[in-house]
């Protein structure tokens, strides 16, 4: 009995060999708190500056957003009084998004919203659909899953607000382009505020569904004006939907940045504290030595 | 207007891009330089085969380059 008390008294007593000097150690992290620290700090400022560029930025974005919306809406008004009689069965897909970076889940969400509504049941589409990109960043994904589908890419888009000379390049590649659809889906994200944005997708006639449906025979056009017709409306969607995506990138790129300021704050304290603790515990260390020292002579 | 044979060559849209281009050419300075900005694009696109990715095109190749101050006047 008084061995066993005995045997568990030793295995609790740290032994003496095996600690090593707690100085050596505590500088050497001391250190490597140090060089962390420096490098949080400024990747704080990095986040922080580029936050302020990103609450600038939405803020012009938000102007020439609400005066491109009205492009968009006086579009889907010629297609409300109009509608297609046969649900169109290939669809082309335009997927908006953009080529920079470090903006949240923007790109994934629009290239997520793509993938449901190909793989979608309820209103199936062909699932060779074409599907043409605007941006790098959800190029690279959709190219990694639906690689086969890709008709053509665009870039340098979204560098600054979108123009309309833009959305009129675009629609004029697509027209030329021969790639065949009955109806395209433009894909983007819908700014909801400031802090929200969802992804959201736009139908956008052909021209053969314009010809076909009976609001439009009611009027006897030209089918050359109905062909420009329907290139200028697709111009006038992929216009709203280009300048709506690029206020919704700059509100979640000024969001992440935000997020990622505050995480670098937390993360600063939390070293700081540990940097101090270290420091402290080595000079009390050290007094400890010195003083022993000094009480053995 | 019936007679008209642009159709033959370009879409409407770039037949509205011309048009625009020339109105903007046409306005008072102070005017064209805050309109010359809304009509600029610098787009490149690139068409796909297979999952496989052609080269990358601009759209408006630079057209006229700026003459540079040579050397010997």
């Amino acid at each position: 009995m008084l061995a066993r008390r005995s045997l568990a008294r030793i295995a609790t007593q740290p032994s003496p060999l095996g600690v090593a000097p707690k100085n050596a150690r505590n500088m050497a992290t001391l250190r490597e708190i140090e060089l962390r620290l420096k490098s949080v700090k400024n990747i704080e400022k990095i986040t922080k500056s580029m936050k302020m560029i990103a609450s600038t930025k939405l803020a012009k974005a938000q102007r020439a957003m609400q005066s491109g919306k009205q492009y968009g809406l006086a579009n889907s008004e010629i297609f409300q009084h109009a509608p297609s009689e046969t649900p169109a069965k290939r669809k082309l897909f335009i997927v908006v998004s953009s080529d920079k970076g470090l903006c949240g889940g923007i790109h994934s969400s629009v290239s997520k919203a793509t993938r449901r509504a190909i793989a979608d049941t309820e209103k199936p589409v062909e699932s060779d659909s074409p599907i043409m990109v605007i941006g790098d960043k959800s190029k690279m994904q959709l190219s990694r899953v639906l690689g086969k589908n890709l008709a053509m890419s665009f870039n340098q888009i979204g560098r600054d607000i979108p123009t309309f000379a833009d959305a009129a390049g675009v629609a004029d590649l697509i027209v030329k382009s021969d790639v065949k659809y009955d109806g395209i889906s433009i894909v983007y994200n819908k700014f909801i505020s400031a802090v929200s944005y969802e992804s959201d997708i736009v139908d956008v006639a052909g021209e053969n569904a314009l010809k076909e449906s009976a609001g439009f025979r009611a009027y006897e056009m030209e089918d050359d004006v109905t062909k420009d017709l329907a290139e200028f409306s697709l111009a006038n969607a992929i216009y709203a939907a280009l300048v709506e995506a690029h206020a919704c990138e700059q509100s979640a790129r000024r969001n992440a940045m935000d997020n990622a300021s505050k995480n670098a704050k937390d993360m600063i304290d939390r070293l700081t504290m540990q940097y101090n603790r270290g420091r402290q515990a080595a000079i009390t260390n050290e007094l400890v030595d010195i003083i022993t020292g000094a009480s053995a002579l | 207007m019936s007679s008209a044979t642009w159709r033959n060559f370009f879409t409407y849209n770039k037949y509205a891009q011309i048009t625009a281009r020339a109105v903007r050419q046409s306005l008072k300075e102070s005017e064209r330089v805050v309109a010359e900005k809304r009509g600029t694009t610098a787009l490149k696109y690139q068409q796909w085969e297979n999952g496989v990715g052609g080269p990358q095109v601009l759209l408006n190749p630079e057209e006229v380059k700026k003459v540079g101050k040579s050397a010997a006047v």
